[in-house]
Order: C-alpha cells, then structure tokens, then sequence
C-alpha cells in the first residue's frame, strides 16, 4: 500500500473506532526468514492464524536453505549488507557478535517488558540468550541438547552400561567395534564440533585467551584423535562423516554410538525402534563436562520498517500453544515452561536425555570468528588431525590462532 | 557541408554500440572494477567500519599462505586431469557416435544425459556412490574381490580429489563428444574415400584426415571447458567441502571458503583476482582463436 494512502486509511480507521491498535502495527508486512530440518513442514497454518488474530499483518514466511547452517549465514548477512535483510528471522547465538559490530538488531527490552508471555520462559534462557551489552536481542525459540544415543541391545549383549565417563565411552566403544561395526559413529565433517566438544571442551580446553593449548587440552584433543588413530573405534570415513552418515550409518547398524541431538530422534527410532536410547554425553574424570547448547531465537532487525508487527509475529510463535504446533514442525524442544511440561512431540528418554543434558550445556563463544571457526577452522584441522597431517596440538593450536589472534 | 556528411557516419555506429557497452559494463566491468576495488582492502563483510586500505597487502599474504599454494597445486590437478580425460572419453564418445549402428539415435540422446544435470545433483549422487558404509561403488567391488573392506574414498586425502574428478568427468565429457560429433560430421566423406585408395589405415585416415579436420573444433572446446572447469566449486563444495583437511581445496573453493565463511571479502577478492590473472591466458588465446573465426 502506498504510504499516503496507508497514512489516511490509518487515520480514518482511528477515527471512526475508539479501539484502533496503534498505526504503525497495522497494515505491515511482516518478511521472516525461518529453516526447518524438513523442507516439507511449512508454517502456513500458524501464520493463517497469526493473520487472523492480528488484521492488518501480513506474514511472509521466506524459507531459507539451511546447509549446515553455513548457508542460511552467508544469505542472512549479505542480505544485510545488501540492504534487503527481513523484518525477522531465526538467529543463532553463535552469530551474535557479528550482528553487534554490524549494529543490525533490534533492541526488544522495552517490548519484551510489556510482552505477557515473558515469565513462561525460564529466567536462566533469558540469561544464556541476552547480549554483550546486556540488552536483549534475541527472542528464544526452541532448542536442543546434545546427547549420546547408544543401541542398548548392542550394550545388552556385550554386558556394557551407558558410559558416564570418558574411559568408559573408550572401553564401551572398543567392546562394540567387530564385525563390520564401529563402537562409534564420530563426526569429523560439517557441525562435528559438537562431537569433539563433550570430550575436549569438557576434558579441560576452553576458548579463553590460552585455552586451546593448555597441557590439559592438549592432551583431551589427543585421546580424543587417537579414538581414530590408534584405538580405531570410528568408521574409516569419520573425517568427512556429517549429519546425514552419521545419522544413516547408525540406523543402518553400522555405529553403536552416535552423538546428535533430539531432532534426529523420530527418524533413528523409525529405524531401530526399541533398540535405541539416549544419555547424556560422558564426562571428564573430575566430573566436568560439556554439551553442545543448540539455540534458535527469533529476532528483529534494525532497518525493519515494521519492527512492532515483527515483534507481534515472534512472540506469537513463542507463546505456549503456537511454540508447541512450532517445534512439532522443526523437531526441536518447545523453549516455554507451559509447553515443555506437555510435550509429547519426541519418545520420553530422549526428552529426558535433553533435560539431563543441560547443566552442563553451553553454547560456544560470543565471538564474530565463531562462525569462521564452525564451518572452516575446526572441519579442516580436525579431519588433518584424524588423518594424522599434522599432530593434535597443531589443531589446538590453529583453534587459539582463530579466536585469540 | 561535405565535412558535416563525413562526420556524421563517424559517430552511428557507436550510438548503436551504446546499449551493449552500457549493459557490458554494468554486468561486468562494473563487478570487476568493484572486486579489484575490495582486493585493496582488509574488508570484512561483519565489520564494515574497521576497512582499512592495504594496498597490495592481500596480495601480499595471498603468496605467503601455506593453503594458497595447496589449492593451486590441486587446482592444476583439477584442471589437468578433468579436461584431460575428458576430452578422451568424449573423442571417442564422438567417434563411436558417429559410426552408423540401428539405435544411434537413442545413443546419442542418452549421452547427453550426464550433460544436463544439475551439479548439485551430480555431486549428492557421487557421493552417495561412494559412501563407506551403504555405496554402490564399495558394495561392487566387495563382491566382485577387488577389496577386502570398503574404502572411504571420500575421507582418505589420497583418493579423494580423484574421486571427486571421477564424477565431474563423467558430467563433462558429453560435452566434448556432442561438439567433437558436429565436428566429426563436416568432414566430407570424398577426403575418406581418396585416403583408403590411397592404402591409408584405419589409424593413418584417423590422424592425418580426421584430427586435422576437427582440430579448430577441439582447440576451442579445450579452451572454454579450461576456463570452466577452473572456476566450477559447486561439486566440489557439495561432495566434500574441500575435506577432508585441504585435501580437495582448489582456488575458487578457498577464496569461496574465505570470502563466506570467514566473510573476509578483501582477502576472498585478492584470491579471486590471481585465479583470474592465471586464466587470463587461456582466455587471450581463447579470444584470439575466436577472432581469427570471425576474420574468416
């Protein structure tokens, strides 16, 4: 609509009703950027009710090719530099940083204050989803925990129990690999680092300043590589394995350990039925540990031209019921309080699994070379470390050269 | 007055001219102007405001970058051994398609068939193929004794820029053999006839009345594959990533992987500048052999 038609339609509907929304929320369209794991889901009827309860909004739900996450990134930030970003979309935290030194957010403070919806998600999301500068630009979603799936069968026979620490996964995996099957199905390729972070991350590196080349990560890096090298427990095609050979190689028998999280659940039970289930993912000696924190928000952009509509729009899709018909398309966990104590979306243990998971869940830096680190610099000295290129401190060390300069 | 006559002639065609050139120039010159433009900076698309000139700099670290040099050795690889063979099969795709047998017709459609699909697709069914634990290509020679335990082609940095070239050969070669074919069916049938009264060998008419005849046409199917073949990433970026390591990283895969991943556009430019400077040649004698065509 013309703006100075829109102005005098706006003008005219607030004259005539006491009970006009304020203009600016009406009459907009609303562009949203979203992925889901399975491109045949559509949120056409969330929208259509969104439309409905709120005249005057148009949503246009844009999907977005995910790719590893690499190529919704790259489209989103050309898009902003492009000076064609959406209104709103699905962000990761992992890209926080970068978004800050570009300024492209909106702030939602002042609106989330007077959203009802605020206090049926848990205060801790609200810590773990707020920005740099403390204000709060994102708006949380849904998420996952990663966690160890395990064919009990396979433990069964072999007299094995879930592995709590990291010897016993070793033990474990060495026990199940004969016969044409790997005791674990590592991901070296495209998001493995969420297979490498429950044992190096929580066997002692971190990424503060030194934290890659400490004595202690050095050494959680080298196990974790020697679980190729030398205790050859992995498939041979581990270094360049990504979701979907992991996720096959698993339901075909191939692996009796996989690790992933809840959105891959429907599909491995699909294949394995009872034969399946899920645990937290080991932990260190001393009782550390680490998990992979996998967010999704929703959040606004600056140079929207209808942020109040945006923001209307990404709080409806986090309010109980509609967060709930959400994640029944996106496989993930509902992310309000109300929701998740009636969810029946996933089999229980593995939403028990996620839950267990999360204290010792974290997400990776706030950093804008995260990313870079993501899809670059850990796929490339991982699969030279697996392929023995070069040696596993050689990797710690490229980790720390990326983020610590 | 017979000066204003002689004048106007001067200026027409260039009026004609116009459109192209401007279209030319918005759709390429401008884009080129604009990455030799970015090469000069350590511009990062995330931090537009820290953009600092740096001159040659880019340049400057492009030739001091250990992966720089990996990709540039894979990419002559790449280039060498995709056009190569190729060219080979699809010559001798052409040659077989050109002799008379009842389903010539079918054959020569179904060759065409790799040509014309996506290199996405290509590139998701190869890998597939060569999967460790559930390919076709494992499971066949499995049974037939070749190996003892499957291979993961596309894991092992020793076979897995070849097995990547594998499928792009298999995608390209129609190419050569539909325009060698059209090549093969200008040669007049009397230059055959006078051969073999003249004795010649199967072999003697193949290299001294058939490679002559074509050998513009290949010459320039060479060139313009070349130049494709160096710039085409997507199998590659859909089948490995440039995995695993930097095992089948070329130039246009890692100035991609700098500019989008790392988003350092300056740096991606500056790598994207130097393919280009390499390519050039093949595109000077390109042009040259196409403006010889022209003048004929």
């Amino acid at each position: 609509m013309e703006r100075r038609r829109f102005l005098k339609t706006a003008g005219a509907a607030a004259a005539v009703t006491a009970l006009a929304r304020p203009a600016l929320a009406q009459a907009a369209t609303v562009r949203w950027w979203y992925h889901f794991d399975n491109p045949q889901n559509s949120p056409a009827q969330l929208v259509a009710k969104f439309e409905k309860e709120n005249p005057g909004i148009k949503i246009q739900a844009e999907p977005i090719p995910w790719g590893g996450g690499n190529d919704y990134q790259t489209r989103l930030f050309a898009a902003i530099v492009a000076g064609n970003a959406p209104d709103a979309a699905m962000v990761r935290l992992s890209w926080a940083a970068r978004f800050q030194q570009m300024r492209a957010l909106e702030p939602l403070d002042a609106m989330i204050a007077n959203w009802a919806g605020k206090s049926d998600i848990a205060d801790n999301i609200w810590k773990i989803n707020r920005g740099a500068d403390g204000k709060q630009y994102y708006l949380p979603l849904q998420y996952v925990v990663i966690y160890l799936y395990y064919r009990a069968d396979m433990f069964q026979q072999a007299g094995l129990q879930p592995p709590k620490t990291f010897e016993e996964f070793r033990a474990a995996a060495k026990a199940l690999t004969k016969d044409g099957v790997a005791g674990f199905g590592m991901r070296g390729g495209a998001g493995g680092f969420d297979n490498w972070g429950p044992f190096v991350l929580g066997g002692g590196a971190s990424f503060e300043k030194g934290g890659m080349t400490s004595e202690k990560a050095i050494a959680a890096n080298r196990w974790y590589v020697n679980l190729m090298r030398e205790d050859k427990v992995v498939p041979a095609s581990a270094p360049t394995d990504s979701f979907r050979q992991i996720v096959d190689a698993f339901k075909a028998g191939r692996t009796a350990m996989a690790i992933h999280h809840v959105g891959s659940a429907a599909e491995i039970v699909g294949a394995l039925g009872d034969k399946v289930s899920a645990t937290p993912v080991p932990r260190a000696a001393d009782g550390k540990g680490w998990t992979y924190f996998g967010d999704e928000s929703n959040a606004v952009f600056a140079a929207s031209k209808a942020k109040e509509a945006a923001f209307k729009w990404i709080t409806f899709l986090s309010t109980a019921e509609n967060n709930m018909e959400l994640n029944k398309l996106t496989g993930q966990l509902p992310i309000t309080t109300s929701a998740q104590a009636q969810w029946t979306g996933h089999p229980k243990r593995f939403v028990e699994a996620s839950t267990a998971s999360i204290p010792i869940a974290a997400s990776l830096p706030d950093s804008p070379k995260t990313p870079d680190f993501i899809s670059r610099v850990w796929p490339t000295n991982m699969q030279r470390a697996l392929l023995g290129e070069i040696p596993p401190e050689e990797m710690m060390k490229a980790i720390e050269q990326n983020f610590h300069g | 007055m017979t000066v204003a006559v002689r004048q106007r002639p001067d200026w027409t065609p260039y009026y004609f001219l116009l459109p192209a050139i401007l279209i030319t120039a918005a759709v390429v010159l401008f884009p080129v102007a604009q990455t030799i433009w970015l090469s000069l900076f350590n511009y990062v698309i995330y931090d537009p405001d820290g953009s600092q000139f740096v001159g040659f700099g880019n340049f400057a670290a492009v030739f001091r970058d250990e992966v720089f040099w990996i990709s540039l050795r894979h990419s002559v690889v790449w280039i060498v051994g995709v056009v190569g063979l190729q060219f080979l099969l699809g010559l001798i795709a052409a040659l077989i398609l050109n002799e008379s047998f009842w389903w010539r017709g079918l054959a020569r459609a179904l060759v065409v068939i790799p040509w014309a699909l996506p290199s996405v697709i290509i590139g998701l069914m190869w890998t597939w193929m060569y999967d460790f634990n559930v390919g076709v290509i494992n499971d066949a020679l499995l049974r037939l004794g070749v190996i003892s335990a499957p291979i993961a082609w596309l894991a092992r940095p020793d076979t897995a820029l070849g097995a990547i070239m594998l499928g792009l050969v298999w995608q390209g070669f129609p190419f050569f053999a539909v325009t060698i074919l059209a090549g093969l069916q200008t040669v007049p049938a009397e230059l055959y006839e006078a051969a073999e009264i003249d004795g010649a060998t199967r072999w003697k008419r193949f290299t001294n009345v058939t490679l002559p005849a074509i050998g513009d046409v290949i010459a320039t199917a060479l060139l313009l594959r070349t130049i494709w073949v160096a710039n085409s990433l997507d199998v590659i970026l859909v089948m490995t990533g440039g995995g695993p390591g930097y095992a089948t990283y070329t130039l246009p895969l890692y100035a991609f992987q700098r500019a989008y991943s790392g988003m350092e556009f300056g740096y991606g430019a500056a790598l994207a500048l130097v393919l280009t400077a390499l390519l050039l040649a093949v595109v000077w004698l390109y042009v040259k052999r196409a403006s010889r065509e022209l003048e004929r």
